[in-house]
């Protein structure tokens, strides 16, 4: 008796592991992101040399060896197709260099990042706007940047001027449009990418009360169609309607990581605990 | 987070890192293709005859240093084909003067857009290089002007015309300087970001260049080691080689037909080693700090 409970023990582990195997593999299979121990090292600001005096005397010195601090320490987390995740924590925390880290732009200094599919950064709207020329050739340009044909930008082009409501101003240089201007611009032009993940960075509220209205409206829409965010935000209701995960980033280091109701409340309650203080 | 083990490095199969290499290529020929659009379009922006003066400013700058250097100075020994000599020289110089000090401070001008999309950095000092070889042919337009003068002035002193077949052989060596310009442009722009004192450098050394380089200056007047100096400054080939492809005249008078100058092919040989040496090294340099320059730009 005893011996066939063991067996039967046995089988019941066997089964369980050959699940969680299975589980595993599925989960490989559909992770569009997979971010696995990255870590991030910069040079502090103040140390970087950046002229000929200060690198010689350094040299001269034996004072080269790099002062590093770490931005990112050991990071994980994965996003299924279809979901979103939200990245939380304090300013510095080094939410916006992980999504540099997504976006290609920067190399982890350890770890991988596996990311797939069609990634647009909306990392800052209209940082690669160019003040001198109109906003048409800056939609032309920008279009290009996000990876688009010449014929691709001039049959969007009409679409990504109606969103942005800049009819009468396409042909005024940009140093004379308003800020607000800008960003209606900006997320019009990065908006209509049709990308597999949007990468955001605090960006969900530009303009007046109605463009807002709008660009929810749209960032819902994409979100029944299946494009996964990784958004990086200060609003916690935010990040709760549109993520299922979060992940909370505290002094580089991983605080938290799950379910986005969970990981903001715990957010929320630390918050509040340090204002106590 | 207890185990600690290495993750594995994702590697995309063969196939699909060659179209996305090639993806990226046509995405940076886009890229490049607006920016030249936008530079040769903001160049001369409200201003009244606009891109005309790509044609008038190198003509004027002629006439100014036909002023100085010729009547002034006397370089010109009432020669009828001086005002050719130096607009040859200038604009020959003034594409690579302005290739490079535009792409010079163009990565950390443009810090906006490579901190914040994934672009290789490239494309920048490519699409300066572009434009100013637009402006360098829109200065043809000058070059030509000026051709006709002396076509017309030397009528009769002259054998011959400045007019031959040899312009083609000045085509031929463009491909070479823009190769150069490129490569010194892309160890340019790369120094500037790790190092900012390289601008005020750069803008002695240019004046330094001018001199260096026979522009408005006949080099048979020199001593000889101050030619063979000469010789070591990439720019004296290009420059030398240009104008003897647009009007050669002989001792004894004549327009010659460079295509009869026996050196002209190993000429363009020396312009295309050269070239390709300075494309190789900014590739290289390209290549050391793709990885690192974001962290300093």
């Amino acid at each position: 008796m005893v011996i066939l409970m063991e067996n039967k023990i046995e089988i019941l582990d066997n089964q369980e592991i050959q699940a969680s195997i299975n589980e595993a593999v599925e989960e490989k299979e559909e992770n569009i992101i997979e971010v696995n121990n990255v870590s991030m090292e910069f040079f502090l600001p103040n140390e970087k040399v950046d002229n000929l005096k200060e690198f010689f005397i350094r040299l001269v010195k034996g004072k080269m060896e790099k002062k590093k601090h770490k931005v990112l320490d050991d990071i994980s987390f994965s996003v299924r197709k279809g979901e979103s995740i939200g990245l939380i924590g304090h300013n510095g925390a080094g939410k916006s260099t992980l999504l540099k880290i997504l976006t290609g732009i920067m190399r982890p200094t350890e770890g991988s990042v596996m990311v797939k599919g069609k990634v647009a950064p909306l990392l800052n709207l209209g940082a690669g706007f160019d003040n001198e020329a109109s906003a048409k050739e800056n939609v032309y340009l920008n279009g290009a940047i996000l990876g688009y044909s010449k014929r691709e930008i001039e049959h969007k082009y009409k679409e990504i001027v109606d969103f942005a409501e800049l009819h009468d101003y396409m042909n005024m240089p940009l140093k004379n449009f308003s800020s607000g201007m800008v960003a209606r611009l900006g997320f019009a032009i990065a908006i209509d990418v049709n990308p597999d993940i949007l990468l955001v960075d605090e960006i969900l509220s530009v303009g007046d009360e109605n463009f807002r209205k709008k660009c929810a409206a749209k960032i819902n829409e994409l979100r029944d169609r299946g494009v996964t965010f990784v958004i990086v935000s200060h609003n916690m209701s935010q990040i709760k309607n549109l993520c299922q995960k979060a992940v909370w980033i505290e002094d580089s280091h991983m605080r938290a990581y799950g379910d986005s109701k969970e990981v903001c409340d715990k957010y929320i309650e630390y918050c509040n605990s340090l204002k106590k203080h | 987070m207890e185990n600690k083990e290495k993750a594995p490095i994702y590697k995309e199969p063969f196939k699909e890192r060659v179209i996305k290499k090639l993806c990226d290529a046509k995405k940076n020929a886009n890229i490049t293709r607006e920016l030249v659009k936008k530079n040769i379009k903001i160049q001369y922006r409200n201003s009244v005859i606009g891109i005309f003066w790509t044609v008038l400013n190198p003509f004027l700058n002629m006439l100014v240093m036909f002023f100085v250097f010729g009547s002034i100075l006397g370089y010109s020994d009432s020669d009828p084909t001086y005002a050719l000599y130096l607009l040859c020289g200038n604009i020959i110089f003034n594409m690579m003067r302005g290739a490079t000090s535009q792409s010079l401070t163009s990565l950390v001008q443009n810090r906006g857009l490579l901190t914040k999309n994934k672009i290789s950095y490239y494309v920048f000092p490519l699409s300066n290089n572009i434009s100013a070889l637009v402006n360098f042919l829109f200065s043809c337009i000058a070059l030509l002007g000026v051709m006709v003068f002396v076509h017309f002035s030397t009528f009769g002193e002259l054998q011959g015309s400045v007019f031959s077949l040899n312009i083609l052989l000045a085509i031929l060596m463009l491909p070479a300087l823009f190769l150069f310009n490129y490569g010194i442009s892309m160890i340019l722009a790369t120094l500037y970001v790790f190092f900012r004192d390289i601008q005020h450098f750069y803008s002695v050394f240019l004046t330094l260049w001018t001199y260096l380089t026979p522009i408005f200056y006949r080099t048979e007047k020199l001593e000889r080691w101050m030619e063979f100096i000469l010789q070591l400054n990439p720019m004296y080939h290009f420059v030398q080689y240009f104008r003897n492809a647009i009007y050669y005249v002989s001792s004894t008078g004549d327009f010659l037909s460079a295509s009869n100058n026996p050196s002209f092919g190993g000429d363009l040989l020396i312009l295309y080693l050269i070239g390709l040496a300075f494309f190789a090294v900014g590739v290289l340099v390209y290549n050391l700090t793709k990885r690192k320059y974001i962290f300093y730009i």
